[in-house]
């Protein structure tokens, strides 16, 4: 029989979820003995006419990691996705938007006019900027078009199943592979790791969530037993799905949220301003004050991984609509 | 709160935080007069900030 | 002019693509090589705490 056909693509990415997939280490080997890898940018030489060949439907499992921003993105995104029996959203970036989608703060003019012309390291007099259609001598070369907004993938195409995680750790890896090899994939829509909160699985000493002064994470040295958001330190546990095995509060620094919202909460970034002010002690409006000018990037750091999935989606840029005088 | 709005572009003016009783009919009135003629000023707020992709 | 694409180019970190244009003879009258990719790192760091750094600019890479 066949093996199942497994492809791997990645998107506005870094490389660390490929990466992670590796670190699967020696099983890999498993893995590629399992599976027909038919496409995978990052270890195999496969291109795009190779994936637009096949026949729809006749990848069994697509991993999609990296936000979707570009014209290329969508459109490797919607071929995937006719070819794949299963679409699987594989770390922060494609399930919420990830660390790139923090340019939905931003917009394409104001990247181009920074990344071309600001940055210290450019000299383009010329404002040469990158176009999706150039002429050359020998004939035309094309380019896609980015976006003003980072998109994840479920907003692009469909997708049955979500692995957060930046990256994803490679317990959860392996668990999708064996979830996948024996055929017990959970209902569509699923999440796969914790259904419990970040704060839910910590271990570090709970006492009284009530603070007074938040201290940005340089500003003290937090002590390794005590939960961080008792001792002022902003951590996302509260509103982050839990399942990382607490990769970053073991190195004694708060949860940025990369495993996204836990179950049933729709905007991470507005249930942590909920969480947070929930715990502040503040009584006049001295306190309050304060603590607006404690938390310093408040839409940064509650939005760190999913900016694109939240509400908003992104920053409001406006051209020059009424004012209020 | 209104620190991350305007980080996310939006104005302070959109967000009113007030407390009403039940028995000040009268200032719940002019408090939602007040708050509509505001928001009017500052026009309809765009779906993906204007974006293309909606 | 024959033209020959080679997209994506593989087994890197990074996103590109190469254009190799033949001329009639068969023998290469030029090739490019494309990036078609932009994230803007350069840009949506400014207004995020410097000690945050250290947690965002390392997914520029994950290699």
């Amino acid at each position: 029989m066949a093996k199942p056909k497994v492809a791997l693509y990645w998107a506005a990415s870094c490389g660390g979820c490929d990466v992670a997939v590796l670190d699967t280490n020696e099983k890999i080997l498993d893995i590629a003995n399992l599976v027909d890898i038919v496409f995978w940018p990052i270890a195999l030489d496969f291109k795009y006419h190779h994936v637009k060949a096949m026949e729809d439907g006749s990848i069994d499992l697509c991993l999609f990691n990296g936000a979707v921003r570009s014209s290329e993105q969508e459109d490797i995104a919607r071929l995937l996705r006719a070819k794949s029996k299963v679409m699987v959203a594989f770390g922060a970036c494609a399930c919420f938007g990830g660390i790139p989608a923090l340019a939905n703060f931003t917009n394409r003019d104001e990247i181009f006019e920074r990344v071309y012309i600001e940055s210290p390291s450019s000299a383009n007099e010329n404002r040469t900027f990158p176009q999706t259609l150039t002429r050359v001598a020998e004939g035309e070369l094309e380019l896609p078009e980015l976006f003003d907004t980072v998109l994840t993938l479920a907003q692009v195409v469909d997708v049955e199943y979500f692995v957060p995680g930046c990256p994803p750790p490679v317990d959860i890896i392996l668990k999708v592979v064996d979830l996948f090899a024996t055929g017990k994939l959970p209902p569509v829509g699923a999440v796969i790791a914790s259904d419990k909160t970040l704060c839910d699985e910590c271990e570090r000493i709970k006492e009284e969530k009530k603070i007074t002064r938040i201290y940005r994470p340089h500003e003290i040295i937090p002590d390794p037993e005590r939960c961080l958001l008792e001792q002022g330190i902003i951590c996302c546990g509260p509103a982050t799905r839990g399942g990382c095995g607490l990769r970053c509060i073991k190195a004694n620094m708060p949860c940025r949220g990369c495993f996204g919202p836990p179950p049933g909460v729709v905007d991470q970034g507005a249930k942590l301003v909920s969480a947070i002010a929930s715990i502040y002690q503040g009584n006049d409006e001295e306190d309050i004050a304060r603590m607006v000018v404690e938390v310093v990037d408040p839409a940064g750091t509650f939005y760190r991984f999913g900016l694109a999935d939240s509400l908003l989606k992104r920053k409001r840029i406006q051209q020059a609509k009424g004012r209020v005088e | 709160m209104k620190k991350m709005l305007a980080q996310l572009g939006i104005e302070e003016e959109r967000v009113r935080l007030d407390w009403v009783s039940a028995s000040e009919g009268d200032r719940f009135a002019a408090i939602i007069k007040e708050m509509t003629e505001q928001i009017k000023k500052l026009g309809p707020f765009s779906r993906n900030g204007g974006g293309e992709n909606g | 002019m024959t033209k020959i694409t080679i997209d994506p180019i593989t087994r890197l970190e990074g996103h590109g693509k190469i254009e190799i244009f033949l001329n009639d003879e068969g023998d290469v009258a030029n090739a490019y090589l494309q990036i078609p990719e932009l994230r803007g790192f350069e840009k949506f760091c400014e207004g995020r705490p410097v000690e945050e750094m250290p947690r965002i600019v390392p997914r520029i890479c994950g290699v």
